[in-house]
Formats: C-alpha cells, sequence, structure tokens
C-alpha cells in the first residue's frame, strides 16, 4: 500500500485501473485500498457536486441559489440538477 | 441478564445488520440512543432452544479505529465485555473488501463468529467460497447465508451455539507477524503492558497506536511514564503507520481467501474509447475533437431556428409602412422596429444556439464522457502550476463562467484559486457560444465553423499564457497533488431529466437576455436617436471622436461599443448592434430612409454589408474574450476576496481581448 501512495502522491492523475496495471493487481484490490486510506483521512474524496450555474453569465434568476453551498441549494431550474445529472465519476486527492 | 447470552452485531455499514436484527428478534427490540450520543442504539432478544438471547445492534462503521463517534461506542461496548460473543458480518459478493472489519477486529479476546452475508448476490456472481477452509484458518466459526431469507437461519444458531460454548477466538497469529515485520511494531509492543484496555491484546493496541488511533494514544498517555510517551510518540511519528497496518491487513485477507474462494477471474480491460482516451498522446487530440464535434452538432438544432429568428427580424419593414400609413410618430416606429422586433429577432436567433449548446454539453457529461475530458487535462493542470481538480471549474466555465468561479471553492490553495479562476474567465461562457456562433453565422456563413476552431485554439493559448503571467506570483511549482480519477461508466443520458433541464435553461437564459438586450438596446437607441432635427446624437459625437482609436483595433466605433457592452453580458452586444445597425444612418437619415423606402429587407444582410469581415473577426474575438460579465466579476471577487487581484484580472482580460482583435483584424486583412 505504500507503493500505492506513492503513486498517489507524484502529481500525476491516474484511474484505479491504471494503478491496478502498475501495481500488478486487481481494480478491486485498489479500491478497497482508496476506500481504507479514505477512511483513515490520508486521501479525501473531492466534491464534484459544483454549482454549474445558468446559461449564461449574467447569472441565475435568483442569482444567490447558486453561490450557497449545495446542501443548502434551493436548485434554480436553469442550474445542472446537482444529482440528477452528474456522471463526473469520482475524484480523490492525497492529504497533504 | 446474567442466565442471557449477549450478542453483538459487528458490521460495515450495509452488512445487513439491521436485517439480521429485525429478523431474529421480531417485536422484542427497543430502540434508544447510546449515553450521551446521537448514534440509534437497537437492542433485541430472542429465545433459541430454550436458551435466551440478548443482542445488540452496534453501529455500521468502516472499522474500528476511533476515526467517529460510531467507531467509538462500538469498541467501548466490546471492552466493557456486555457481549459475549460477537457477529462480525461481511460481504459475502466482496468479501476482500468486507472482511476488513475482521482483520480490524483482530487482536481483540471476545469470542466470536463470522458471517457471511449476501450469499445469494455472491451465488449470482459466481463466487464459490469455502466455508470449512475459512474456519480452518480463522479458529472461528462461519456462516454463509442471506440475511433476508430465514430459512436459512438454522445454520446461523449453530454457529452461534459453537462459539458461545466454545468461546471461539479469533487468529490473529498471522496477522501478527505480518505487523512485527512493520518499522516501529515491535519496539511499540513491547512498551505496552497487556491489560491497558480490557478485551484488547497488546497487540492490537500497539498497531492502534501506529495508526494514530486518538483514543488508543490517550489512554496511553495516560497510564504511561512521560518519557515512554514520547517513545511512542516518536515511533508512530517517524512512519505512516495506517499505510502500513493496513498493508498487512489487506495482505491478510488475501492470505485466508486464498484457496478458501474461488471466483470466476473477470478479465477487466479499457474499452476501446476509453483506451484512446487515456492514450498518453492521442488523449488530448481525441478529446479536444470531441468536444469541436460535440459543438458543430449543437450548431445543427441552430441553424433552422436562426432562421425562424431571421424571419422575424424582416417583420420591421411591412411593421413599419403599416405604421407610418396610420400615421404613428416616428419615435414610436423606430422604436418599436428598430428596438423591441430587431432584438427580439437577434435572441430568437441566439436561442437555438443556447438550446444546442446546453443539450451538447449536459449530454457530453451525463455520457461520462466529461469526466474524460477533465482526466486527460490533468496533466495539463500540473504543468500550469495547478491542481487536476481546477479542471472542473474550467469545464463548468463553458456553461457559465460565475459556476466555474463558484466551483473554484474545491481549491483550498488561494494562490491556486485565483489563478484557476483567472484562467477560467478565458474559458467562453455559455453566452459567448451563443452570441458567437450566431454572429459568426451571419457574417461568415459555414466559415462558422472555422471561427469555432480558431477560438477553441485561441482559448487554448491563451490560458497557457495567462497561467505562464500570473502563476509566477501565485504558485509554486513544487506543490504537487496526486489525483485518483475512477472515471465513470458511459452510459446512457437521462432523457427526461436532461431534456427539462435544456428547457429550463433555454427558458431562463430567454428571460434573462430579453432584459439585457432590450435594455442596452433602449439606452443605446436613445442615445443615438436625434430628437432635434438635424442635430447630431450624443453617441454618433462620442463615436466619431474615439473612431482612430478603436480602428486601431480593428473595429468601428459601433463595434467597439458593442465590445464595451459585452463586458456586462455577451448578450449586451448584440443591443448595441440591434440599436446601432439599424439600417438608417444616424441624425437625419431615418427620416430621408423612411421617405426613400431604402431600409433593407434582411438585417442580418444589412449588417453583414456594413461591417467588413475583418471588423467582424476582429470583434467576435474581442467579445469572446473579452471578461465574462459583471456577475462573474462579482463572484470572482467574492470568492477570491482581493480587489486588487479581481482588478488586475479584470484589466487583463480587456487588454488582451483588444489585442487578440487587432491580431485577428490583421489576420482577416490578410485573409480578405
Ligand atoms: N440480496 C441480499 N440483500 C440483503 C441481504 N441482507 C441484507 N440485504 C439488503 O442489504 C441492505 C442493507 O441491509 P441492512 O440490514 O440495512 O444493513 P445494516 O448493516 O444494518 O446497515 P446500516 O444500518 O447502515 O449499518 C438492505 O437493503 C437489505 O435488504 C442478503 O442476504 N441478500
Amino acid at each position: 500500500m505504500d507503493k500505492l501512495l506513492e503513486l498517489l502522491k507524484d502529481g500525476h492523475a491516474r484511474t484505479t485501473f491504471m494503478l491496478a496495471k502498475e501495481l500488478h493487481t486487481t481494480s478491486d484490490d485498489i479500491k478497497r485500498k482508496l476506500e481504507y486510506m479514505e477512511n483513515m483521512g490520508i486521501i479525501k474524496r473531492v466534491a464534484i457536486d459544483m454549482p454549474s450555474c445558468s446559461g449564461s453569465c449574467s447569472g441565475c434568476v435568483s442569482y444567490d441559489s447558486c453561490t450557497v453551498p449545495s446542501d443548502e441549494k434551493v436548485n434554480c431550474p436553469s442550474c445542472m440538477p446537482s444529482q440528477e445529472l452528474l456522471n463526473m465519476g469520482e475524484i480523490w486527492e492525497v492529504v497533504k | 441478564m446474567s442466565n442471557k447470552t449477549t450478542i453483538a452485531l459487528l458490521g460495515q455499514p450495509n452488512a445487513g445488520k439491521s436485517t439480521l436484527f429485525n429478523a431474529l428478534t421480531g417485536m422484542n427490540q427497543h430502540v434508544g440512543n447510546w449515553p450521551g450520543k446521537t448514534v440509534e442504539k437497537k437492542e433485541g432478544s430472542f429465545t433459541h432452544n430454550k436458551k435466551e438471547y440478548a443482542i445488540a445492534d452496534l453501529p455500521g462503521s468502516y472499522s474500528l479505529t476511533a476515526n467517529s463517534d460510531e467507531e467509538v461506542i462500538t469498541r467501548d461496548f466490546i471492552a466493557s465485555g456486555n457481549a459475549d460473543v460477537v457477529c462480525i458480518l461481511a460481504d459475502s459478493s466482496q468479501l476482500e473488501r468486507s472482511l476488513f472489519m475482521l482483520a480490524d477486529y483482530a487482536g481483540i479476546t471476545v469470542p466470536c463468529f463470522l458471517l457471511l452475508n449476501m450469499a445469494d448476490i455472491a451465488k449470482e456472481k459466481g463466487k464459490n467460497i469455502d466455508v470449512k477452509a475459512l474456519e480452518d484458518k480463522l479458529k472461528i466459526p462461519v456462516v454463509l447465508l442471506s440475511a433476508n431469507n430465514k430459512k436459512e437461519y438454522k445454520s446461523f444458531y449453530e454457529a452461534l451455539e459453537k462459539a458461545v460454548t466454545n468461546k471461539t477466538c479469533l487468529d490473529s497469529s498471522r496477522l501478527e507477524d505480518a505487523y512485527s515485520n512493520l518499522e516501529g511494531y515491535n519496539e511499540l509492543k513491547a512498551m505496552i503492558p497487556e491489560g491497558v484496555i480490557s478485551n484488547y491484546s497488546s497487540s492490537w493496541i500497539a498497531s492502534k497506536a501506529l495508526e494514530n488511533d486518538s483514543v488508543v494514544l490517550a489512554k496511553l498517555e495516560n497510564t504511561m511514564s512521560a518519557d515512554d510517551y514520547k517513545k511512542v510518540d516518536d515511533i508512530r511519528n517517524a512512519v505512516q503507520g495506517a499505510v502500513l497496518t493496513g498493508g498487512a491487513k489487506f495482505a491478510w485477507i488475501d492470505e485466508i481467501l486464498s484457496g478458501a474462494v474461488d471466483s470466476k477471474k473477470e478479465n477487466v480491460s479499457l474499452g476501446k474509447l476509453d483506451r484512446i482516451y487515456t492514450h498518453k498522446f492521442l488523449g488530448k487530440p481525441a478529446v479536444i475533437l470531441t468536444i469541436l464535434l460535440g459543438l458543430i452538432m449543437s450548431f445543427i438544432p441552430a441553424i433552422p431556428i436562426m432562421g425562424v429568428g431571421m424571419a422575424f427580424g424582416s417583420l420591421r419593414v411591412p411593421v413599419a409602412e403599416a405604421l407610418t400609413s396610420i400615421g404613428a410618430p416616428d419615435v414610436i416606429i423606430s422604436l418599436l422596429c428598430n428596438v423591441v422586433i430587431q432584438s427580439l429577432a437577434f435572441i430568437c436567433q441566439m436561442l437555438g444556439f443556447v438550446f444546442g449548446v446546453t443539450l451538447i454539453f449536459g449530454m457530453l457529461e451525463e455520457i461520462g464522457i466529461m469526466a474524460r475530458v477533465s482526466y486527460v487535462f490533468d496533466n495539463t493542470m500540473a504543468k500550469l502550476g495547478l491542481q487536476g481538480k481546477s479542471v472542473m471549474p474550467f469545464l463548468v466555465s463553458f456553461g457559465c463562467t460565475m459556476g466555474g468561479t463558484a466551483g473554484s471553492r474545491v481549491i483550498e490553495n488561494w494562490g491556486q484559486k485565483v489563478l484557476t479562476i483567472a484562467l477560467a474567465w478565458a474559458v467562453p461562457c455559455g453566452a459567448a457560444w451563443s452570441v458567437v456562433p450566431m454572429l459568426s453565422t451571419i457574417f461568415f456563413g459555414n466559415g462558422v465553423f472555422v471561427v469555432i476552431v480558431a477560438i477553441l485554439i485561441t482559448m487554448l493559448l491563451h490560458m497557457w499564457i495567462t497561467a505562464k503571467i500570473f502563476g509566477r506570483g501565485l504558485v509554486n511549482a513544487e506543490n504537487k497533488y496526486g489525483m485518483i480519477m475512477e472515471l465513470p461508466p458511459y452510459h446512457k443520458p437521462k432523457w427526461g431529466a436532461l431534456f427539462r433541464y435544456v428547457l429550463g435553461r433555454t427558458k431562463d437564459t430567454f428571460l434573462r437576455v430579453v432584459t439585457v438586450v432590450m435594455l442596452v438596446c433602449v439606452v443605446f437607441w436613445l442615445l443615438s436617436y436625434s430628437f432635434v432635427e438635424g442635430s447630431e446624437p450624443i453617441l454618433f459625437r462620442i463615436g466619431t471622436a474615439i473612431e482612430p482609436v478603436t480602428k486601431f483595433f480593428g473595429m468601428s466605433w459601433e463595434l467597439f461599443m458593442a465590445f464595451i457592452a459585452s463586458s456586462v453580458g455577451k448578450e449586451g452586444a448584440l443591443g448595441v448592434i440591434g440599436a446601432l445597425y439599424n439600417g438608417q444612418n444616424f441624425s437625419g437619415a431615418f427620416y430621408e430612409a423612411m421617405g426613400g423606402g431604402g431600409v433593407a429587407e434582411n438585417l442580418n444582410e444589412l449588417l453583414a454589408a456594413n461591417v467588413s469581415k475583418p471588423q467582424a473577426l476582429a470583434f467576435i474575438f474581442a467579445i469572446t474574450f473579452n471578461m465574462p460579465c459583471v456577475v462573474a466579476l462579482a463572484s470572482t471577487y467574492q470568492e477570491i476576496h482581493s480587489a486588487k487581484w479581481t482588478a488586475k484580472i479584470a484589466i487583463y482580460y480587456t487588454v488582451v481581448a483588444l489585442i487578440l482583435a487587432m491580431i485577428a483584424y490583421h489576420v482577416g486583412l490578410l485573409i480578405w
């Protein structure tokens, strides 16, 4: 697992598949180790549920709904529905 | 209580504890809170073979490290000796992962047995689990069942009874052997006396101390001399303990499972498309091509809608004639035809692009392409001194710069955040992607595609140069940030939700744009309308005065005013164009036009006739790379809390936009 952490720290993006290949193991093995490291606070998940605001830059009709944190957010109709339409995968990063 | 045997259920979230608990206890359960905590406490009882059992559902947690209330409660409960036997649940369909709780339990001396739940799913996945082999290795009873099928509970009761009568303890010797190869472990273990925490072996405590477990460390600090504790501190600080012990635990799990579980080895490999996207050299071109194709595809639904807008625009002449014939005042005619109809025509022409671009980008995201895009550009980000996750704000900025600005919140480092925002400004936003293609179509017809390619390339260059200029003061290159991206599988978009979103956004854009365009159009119309016959309107005088300067950037003064208006919002430029290029010359020309019937049928043609292609190109580049809009400016300030940097970025963008316009103009002169 220390090798895994080293790879994670070197500043390159990798998919779990690539990590598995480099470490001669399976994606599932990488995934469980990532899960462990996340739980231990060694790496953390990056929130990609970000306010993706209305089509043009003059802001939403209700400008506020896009700047308040997502958990308090009243989705304005023109904002990207945060849960419904996101297929961005997962991102983790090493906690410094 | 004393004649009852108490069972504690231990397992990770979703292991099936509640299902088992409910099935065993039926109505005999009681739900409360753990003392002093908001964590739910579930207790119940049942009778089997005339023996009474009390059962406690411990809170689900990933492990037994003191990272959360749940974990501490679980540990304290086990340490208290309240449980006679612990039933450890694991998901048999993914044992490599779910046996972690068992591995973390190793070293605890309370009798236990292992329940491999979700047998049905494991079977479905073609996993064959040799329960007997596992029992031999672990030295505890092991049951394989589906908790949601009560008929299978016979084996559960058998295992339970065996564990209780034999007081079966998990064999952790092999794990301890592995631990003893870890740096620091042996010294730690030697320093820790047995019984610091009852029911927890010193090897368990040593491993937790190595993992920086706060509760264990506090306990040690209380029981040890200050000198000894200092040594403990030094040992654990010298190593990445959690990584080491974690590795040992997973290796132990693999050893336990080897020979006991055979599953069809899934031969996973990257799909063809992903092999291209994640390719070292092909990745970037492939991704850029995909975005480009996406943009071009988004114009397909837009172009017919543009026709509708144009048709609407040609209503100008008949309406003007009709109004003249009923003797309406000229001011009204001009206002109605040159402001209202003109603006609406432009907006209609633009809406198609809003619809198309939103739809395509939403689709790319939904399918999973956007995730690949951000993946591919991660390493580029590192070269710019940014973190991989800065890609996300950039992608969002394709929709709206303000969203991108707000999205930069995920970046903790202030300098990187400022740089991310500064670069996000260079990404043409949704409004630019609708105003610009629309104007380009008017001026260049099919040449719009070339213009879009040129804009994308310019964008990349712009970002590169901007990063070099701003980067020096904001980020230092040593800050490397690792990142792992799990690319999502491709899937079909949820069309219903997608269309609802696209329509909502188009409608919203329409409403906002109508306000902005009309407002700007009215203001500029007023400024350019000569109320006193024969006098020159203010705007005309200002315009001709500044024209020598604006010509330098390849724009007529009218276009330059539109450029200024585009700082408010890209669509503002349309308002100005609508007001200033309306088929009449300024001052008295309006009357002549009405009298002489010299009003052009088609506004777009008129525009194309009045603006030379190099000028149009200069203008298009100027508004595309101008500062995005006032709201983006405000939200930038809000995010970076620095008026100085906000102003710097804004001024920089205005200057660069003008320089780009000048370059575009001269390139245009070479072409045409
Ligand atoms: N297919 C299948 N599903 C199961 C089985 N056991 C439990 N489940 C399902 O797994 C899910 C999680 O079960 P729970 O009993 O709520 O899990 P838990 O461990 O109590 O989870 P927490 O309350 O989060 O700690 C539920 O939807 C159950 O219906 C099983 O043997 N087979």
